[in-house]
């Protein structure tokens, strides 16, 4: 493919990130299918091994469902899970624009897949030898959902990160500008915290502790952990708009980003309302593959980015940061 | 609020940093409480030495402006913001007045520094 301006397609940036995001969802729906595909045939060859039907649910007393071993039963599971990934590639490929909506889709794809094989080798492996299914002991939850997200966090984070982009045409003429000398160094800094997210999060904290007490399953207690420190991280955000761009930071130091100036197109402000955009609270894939650092609804400095990928935090008074930004922007043209 | 340093200035990026609160606080964009960016993440911003926006923190304390708390940083003090509408009023009114006059601007700042000493 050649273009009038001579540029190769491998050097263009819009066709390199639509590669990184297909490639990305061919890569991770590949992987998840075949996680899949384990999940389904490492069972079926200990057939001749297992009751059947085998045990398939668990209550509080044990095995409470079962399923035949002829017939789709087995195969459900999978199928769903299939189609699940299917969809979350396409949306990686669709929406994908920045590399953080790549990591955590790609990372949700093959960590469902994880936490499927993972529940269908653990619960029917310890059923091999078995007469009877309802002497099945343990559906091996715990372990699948830490394999579960132990491969999701590894692939998340193994995908790689944005690459720089360098704006090729100047800042969005109508934006608004904050005015600025040629020697003076200019900084914004903001904080944004609180929210509904927190309480909801405390909550599910609570909640997840109280059920591991009472029924007396010690590894659930991991989930209000993870959950503690997620929520610790998401407690405050520091906003900071200076000479290298748009800054947002944990209040304990990770996780952050940076949106360098030269990769600017436009800053503003915007309406968010966490739930409706982003179906939560936190830092955010949103509609459209937008990346969100919300925690509460109002006001946001959004910020559009070369590559069509866009970024918005929640902040009071945005418009002092998002004026800032493009005067800052401007400069770094030159 | 935005911060703003010009090194060519020939006044001390302290003072400079410092003077921002003050009109910061008397325009009422910071108020009672509000706190000042770490002192760390300006300073890093700016790329000036953390002990230049301390020492702007602790000029500012002096004067009773902020609080220097321990894990909170430098807090708007309650003290600091008052009423000062008839104050912006009355500089609005100097400032009509020397316009009206065509007092150039040194000439008034001369007479205020004088007024103040």
């Amino acid at each position: 493919m050649t273009r009038p301006d001579g540029a190769r397609p491998d050097h263009d940036p819009t066709a390199r990130g639509l590669r990184s995001r297909r490639v990305v969802a061919l890569a991770s729906t590949l992987a998840s299918l075949a996680v899949l595909a384990v999940g389904y045939l490492v069972p079926l060859r200990w057939v001749d091994e297992l009751p059947d039907p085998v045990a398939t649910h668990w209550g509080t007393d044990g095995p409470d469902g079962f399923t035949s071993l002829d017939g789709i039963g087995l195969l459900a599971p999978t199928l769903v899970m299939a189609a699940l990934v299917v969809l979350l590639g396409v949306l990686i490929a669709v929406l994908g624009t920045a590399a953080f909506a790549r990591r955590v889709l790609a990372g949700t794809s093959v960590g469902l897949a994880a936490l499927v094989a993972t529940l269908q080798i653990v619960s029917l492996g310890t059923q091999r030898g078995l007469a009877d299914a309802r002497d099945a002991t343990d559906a091996g939850i715990g372990v699948s959902l830490l394999v579960a997200l132990l491969v999701g966090a590894t692939v998340g984070l193994a995908l790689p990160r944005d690459r720089p982009l360098p704006a090729t045409a100047p800042v969005d003429p109508d934006a608004p500008r904050a005015s600025l000398d040629p020697h003076e160094r200019a900084a914004w800094v903001a904080r944004t915290r609180g929210g509904p997210g927190l309480a909801i999060g405390a909550l599910a904290i609570a909640g997840t502790a109280v059920v591991a007490v009472v029924l007396e399953t010690w590894w659930l207690l991991l989930l209000p952990v993870l959950l503690g420190l997620l929520l610790a991280a998401m407690l405050e955000f520091v906003v900071r708009v200076d000479e290298r761009g748009l800054q947002v930071c944990s209040a304990l130091g990770v996780p952050r980003t940076l949106v360098p100036a030269d990769e600017v197109e436009r800053a503003g402000v915007v309406a968010v309302d966490p739930v409706r955009d982003f179906g939560g609270w936190g830092w955010r894939v949103g509609r459209g593959g937008r990346v969100g650092v919300v925690v509460r609804k109002g006001p946001g400095l959004l910020v559009e980015r070369t590559g069509g990928r866009s970024f918005v935090v929640t902040v009071d008074d945005p418009d002092e940061g998002a004026a800032l930004l493009n005067a800052l922007a401007d400069r770094a043209r030159r | 609020m935005i911060f703003r340093i010009d090194p060519t200035a020939g006044v001390p990026l302290y003072e400079q940093l410092a003077a921002q609160v003050r009109v910061g606080i008397s325009r009422g964009e910071l108020t009672t409480g509000e706190r000042l960016p770490a002192a760390r993440d300006l300073a890093d911003s700016l790329d000036v030495n953390v002990h230049t926006v301390l020492k702007a923190y602790q000029l500012l304390r002096d004067d009773g402006l902020v609080e220097l708390r321990r894990g909170r940083g430098a807090v708007v003090a309650a003290t600091a913001t008052g009423d000062t509408a008839a104050l912006h009023a009355a500089v609005r009114a100097l400032a009509d007045e020397a316009a009206r006059l065509g007092t150039s601007p040194q000439t008034v700042i001369s007479l205020l520094e004088e007024q103040l000493r």
